[in-house]
């Protein structure tokens, strides 16, 4: 060990050789008292009306507290967590949205790797708010789930997301006189009826792939309801992705990838797919609950509605939407500023302030009393008291699993080189299989 | 009818396949670019109905609009700062680091010149360069960036050829008039192995200009984003609104190209001149 | 070591001084780096400062190069690196100097081909990405509309993974066929015009006098242009980033260095950023431009003694 140890630092001291000296320059930890001028470093990803709503919130919480100047960069979404990581590390930021800690390694996983979050914390690079008295403002069980770790607090969860349900335009439907579907069967004859009259069925992100499979969440859940029992069946070998009941599901998403989805779909962009549904073109959108303000501010007239995706045959079965906790705040530990930090959050937590947040971006909320009173809010309500955490947020992969190892529907052609069901479903088990026979 | 036209030429076939071929090039280039222009002057909703179809009636808001919408005076500054900084650093350096390399005036100059050899091949160290950087308090910073373009092996060696090609009797001859070698590596070599060094100094700079990976590693705040990080940004937030997206991408294309036209003769033929030697 | 002319004592010690700035940069910013990279490839580090970082030895190219699926997934990235790098470097390399020699000829407005041609080197990755995912945008853009009037269609780089790479290759080649023209280029104006019109009086044909004459003495640009070529294309992964993103099928090495080491968004998760196993699959690909490279290296110099003397 001590070897290792030698070789390792030597190797440090090679990288650092030069620089040396001038590692005395970090930052001191002491939390300057708030009444001196404070820049406040606060870190969002892109997300045009979460954005909007943060410039508006920081700057009131300016004037409320003049000494405070806030800081925010935006970073797209698939740079938060690089850009997070380098920041915290560089101690370069004081507030940060995080996602929800999610896919924590379970005892029934051999050799996995622990998320990005648990080493943040474990690193000490997030501050325990254990104790805030703004926790209270929300629901208990948002703070246990989306953001503690080991009895301590860590994060703050602002909202849930569903991505398992389908948009639908009121107009095309009344036009052709097709019933909002409830069942997989009425699903397809409803696509096979605008098909028939030149509309494309259903459209969604293509090009960036995976909002392809989160459109077809529900097929998923409405064959495997409890999906965090779906993670431990796979990694215990109980439930197999070309077993009977899987096959299912890969003839339906068969269905969906090829016959709804319209030609095309491959190449339009993750957010390019509320405009091209927004449009009119197509009579439905399958896509997360997330794209609802995008398809307003595109055509506010436009009529639409939001439902569970129908997979299943027995209406019963579809009426759970699928989602997960999505962004939150965390506190750099290392922050100078944690004090001005706390007081962000506890201003942001202020009900007046969350309801306006939940409002603008369109999540669910997590704070008793607060209700989302926009149209997406209101198609939404009826199914809330099923909403489930979906697949995405247990599975952890086993070292060694192959790339396909996951029931994605964008592994059909186009999107994909599939064709044949029952070969992607072999493929997919074999992926996972692979990984799982390499860590025994 | 002049003198001329009268005279019976043989139809060149040479000529015309050469245009022929150079034309049908000239459009898969310029193709892209009309079409970029043909974009930003369409409304969201014109495009969304057609893509393709020439636009009617120009519409110059998305212009406005990009421009409103992103800091580009500011990106387009930062990207010149960097390029011409670094680029100068770069090009001192190697010249001293060259010169006597090429002419084995020191000791060790075959393992130094072995060593920019093999960092050619080197894989690019991010994660140890990231966390040096660190150290240095250099992380989001615009000298630290700087640095990561200090060093160019391709560039060095090509110093080192073009510099054999100069005579070692210019030296001996300078060393006797009572020349410093500092002053000789200024007044005299420079000027002769200007060519190479203009070469050297266009390919560091073009690479520069068009990094994409670092900034996004290093730099975190907006106000340090040189174009690229600007534009992959704005591409995220606008990346469905493609009328306005090509009118930024026009924005930020236009000064590069006047740049680029300005400078056309001295980099083409800086080119031509010095890479052969490398 | 020949002569130093420029004095003894104290002033012997001047180049070195001039040439420490340069060689100290180059330890910092390339060499030190790049030999921690192969320390790092021993650990499971993750890249985040204060987190405990352990020695595993060989665990890290094991699980790479040999564990379950996933190592045939890299080992399939890796060969598809090795494709990349071949269909670039061929045709690149072929029409680049096709371009080249037809505007080295005496024509009216070669300067403005050989600047429209340049053109895209200037403008960058992200512009050039941007460019040509409009260009092939599949909802009826221009590219869509040629083909369908040839009864063809594509999916361009939202379609079958096979198709989309192939259509990166036409990207990376429209945007850097400047470079390699440009080096062509700069060889075929070093060749005296005396031994074209030398040849011409011999009376050989166009082909001749190119294979005779200018392909010999074009040598030092083949060589510059094939090494360019093939060291930049197995590291060029850019041009992915922008115009696809990390897909199933279309990865290529660099990107997937880039990928494990930094974290990757699909869907609702990011994946953790696995440093050390990044720095072994570095060293991975090192490795291979290393071979190919050297390899290159060692034909091209061999057949410039034979041809040059």
């Amino acid at each position: 060990m001590n070897k290792k140890h030698f070789v390792f630092s030597l190797l440090l001291v090679l990288t650092i050789l030069l620089t040396a000296c001038a590692s005395g320059t970090e930052t001191t930890d002491d939390a300057q008292p708030v009444e001196e001028d404070v820049t406040l470093r606060v870190l969002v990803h892109q997300n045009p009306p979460m954005v909007a709503f943060m410039e508006e919130f920081n700057q009131a919480f300016e004037e409320k507290y003049p000494n405070v100047t806030v800081d925010m960069s935006v970073v797209n979404a698939n740079d938060l967590s690089t850009v997070t990581q380098t920041r915290l590390t560089a101690n370069d930021v004081d507030v940060v949205d995080m996602f929800a800690f999610t896919n924590a390694a379970q005892p029934y996983m051999k050799n996995v790797d622990p998320p990005n979050w648990q080493t943040l914390i474990e690193a000490g690079y997030l501050m325990d708010l254990t104790g805030q008295p703004f926790l209270d403002n929300y629901y208990e069980s948002a703070i246990a789930d989306a953001g503690t770790y080991n009895g301590k607090v860590y994060q703050i969860n602002l909202g849930t997301v569903s991505y398992s349900g389908l948009y639908y335009n009121k107009d095309l439907f009344a036009q052709y006189g097709v019933e909002v579907p409830t069942t997989y069967d009425q699903l397809v004859s409803a696509c096979e009826t605008f098909t028939a009259e030149g509309i494309p069925c259903m459209t969604a992100g293509g090009k960036d792939g995976w909002p392809i499979f989160v459109g077809a969440y529900g097929l998923i859940g409405s064959i495997y309801p409890d999906q965090e029992a779906l993670v431990e069946g796979l990694w215990t070998g109980s439930i197999k992705w070309n077993d009977e009941k899987s096959m299912e599901m890969w003839d339906k998403m068969k269905v969906y990838a090829q016959d709804m989805m319209e030609e095309g779909a491959s190449g339009i962009a993750g957010d390019a797919a509320p405009g091209r549904f927004a449009s009119g073109a197509v009579a439905m959108f399958a896509g997360g609950t997330w794209y609802a303000a995008a398809i307003e501010s595109a055509e506010p007239a436009f009529e639409w509605g939001y439902i569970p995706f129908p997979g299943s045959d027995d209406p019963e079965d579809n009426k759970y939407l699928f989602g997960k906790y999505d962004q939150g705040w965390v506190i750099a530990e290392n922050s100078p500023n944690k004090e001005t930090g706390l007081l962000y959050l506890t201003e942001f937590s202020e009900q007046e302030n969350y309801a306006a947040f939940v409002n603008a971006v369109g999540f669910f909320p997590t704070q008793p009393g607060v209700t989302l009173d926009t149209q997406i809010g209101r198609e939404v309500a009826p199914y809330l008291e099923n909403f489930r955490v979906g697949y995405e947020q247990y599975y952890v992969a086993p070292k060694g699993a192959g790339q396909y190892a996951n029931p994605w529907a964008s592994y059909f052609a186009p999107f994909g080189t599939f064709d044949d069901a029952e070969e992607l479903a072999n493929k997919v088990q074999e992926d996972l299989q692979s990984g799982l026979d390499a860590n025994q | 009818m002049n003198v001329d036209m009268k005279i019976r030429r043989p139809i060149k076939w040479g000529k015309i396949l050469s245009y022929a071929v150079l034309i049908i090039f000239a459009i898969v280039y310029a193709g892209p670019l009309i079409m970029l222009v043909n974009t930003s002057l369409k409304s969201l909703p014109d495009f969304m109905k057609s893509a393709t179809s020439l636009v009617t009636s120009p519409n110059f808001d998305n212009f406005i609009d990009a421009w409103q919408k992103a800091n580009f005076p500011r990106y387009l500054t930062n990207t010149v700062l960097y390029t011409v900084t670094a680029t100068l650093v770069y090009v001192v350096t190697a010249i001293f680091l060259a010169f006597p390399v090429s002419r084995g005036y020191i000791k060790g100059a075959k393992i130094i010149l072995f060593l920019f050899i093999v960092a050619l091949f080197l894989p690019p160290a991010l994660i140890p360069q990231f966390q040096l950087m660190l150290r240095l308090g250099l992380y989001n910073n615009p000298i630290g960036y700087i640095l990561l373009f200090t060093i160019n092996p391709i560039g060095f060696t090509i110093l080192v050829n073009y510099i054999k090609t100069i005579p070692i009797e210019l030296d001996e001859a300078a060393a006797l008039d009572g020349c410093s070698y500092f002053k000789f590596v200024t007044m005299i070599l420079f000027p002769l192995i200007r060519p190479a060094v203009a070469t050297v100094a266009v390919l560091h700079a073009i690479g520069i200009w068009n990094e994409l990976i670092l900034p996004t590693i290093y730099l975190t705040s907006q106000k340090y984003y040189p174009i690229t990080r600007g534009m992959i940004v704005f591409q995220g937030v606008y990346g469905s609104n493609w009328p306005t997206l090509a009118a930024a991408v026009l924005i930020m294309t236009f000064p590069m190209l006047l740049i680029f036209l300005l400078m056309q003769r001295y980099i083409i033929s800086g080119l031509t001149t010095g890479a052969v030697k490398g | 070591m020949r002569g130093y002319h420029f004095g003894g004592g104290k002033s012997r010690w001047a180049p070195y001084l001039f040439l420490l700035p340069g060689l100290l940069l180059y330890v910092m910013i390339a060499l030190g780096p790049s030999i921690s990279t192969t320390f790092f490839s021993f650990t499971n580090a993750t890249g985040i400062r204060g987190a405990p970082v352990d020695w595993v030895g060989l665990d890290n190219y094991k699980e790479f190069l040999f564990m379950g699926q996933a190592s045939r997934d890299n080992l399939s990235a890796l060969g598809r690196t090795l494709l990349f790098c071949f269909f670039v470097t061929t045709i690149q390399f072929s029409l680049g100097l096709l371009v080249a020699v037809l505007v080295n000829q005496k024509l009216k407005g070669t300067n403005f081909f050989r600047t429209l041609y340049f053109m895209p080197v200037i403008l960058g990755a992200v512009i050039q990405g941007l460019i040509w995912s409009l260009f092939l945008y599949p909802l009826g853009g221009p590219m869509d509309s040629i083909l369908n009037f040839f009864g063809m269609s594509s999916e361009f780089f939202g379609g079958p993974p096979t198709e989309a790479f192939g259509w990166v290759i036409v990207v990376q080649i429209w945007a850097n066929l400047g470079t390699t023209m440009i080096i062509f280029l700069a060889g075929l104006q070093t060749i005296p015009s005396e031994l074209y019109e030398a040849a011409e009086i011999d009376g050989a044909n166009k082909w001749k006098v190119f294979k005779n004459v200018t392909w010999p003495l074009l040598t030092p640009s083949v060589n510059t242009n094939l090494l360019l070529n093939i060291i930049g294309s197995l590291q060029a992964w850019q041009l992915f980033l922008v115009l696809i993103g990390y897909r199933n099928g279309t990865q290529v090495l660099g990107y997937l260095i880039y990928a494990v080491g930094f974290g990757q968004t699909s869907g609702s998760v990011t994946s953790s950023f696995r440093q050390g196993y990044a720095a072994a699959a570095s060293i991975v690909l090192f490795i291979l431009v290393l071979i190919l490279g050297t390899t290159t290296q060692f034909f091209l110099s061999r057949r410039e003694r034979r041809i040059l003397g």
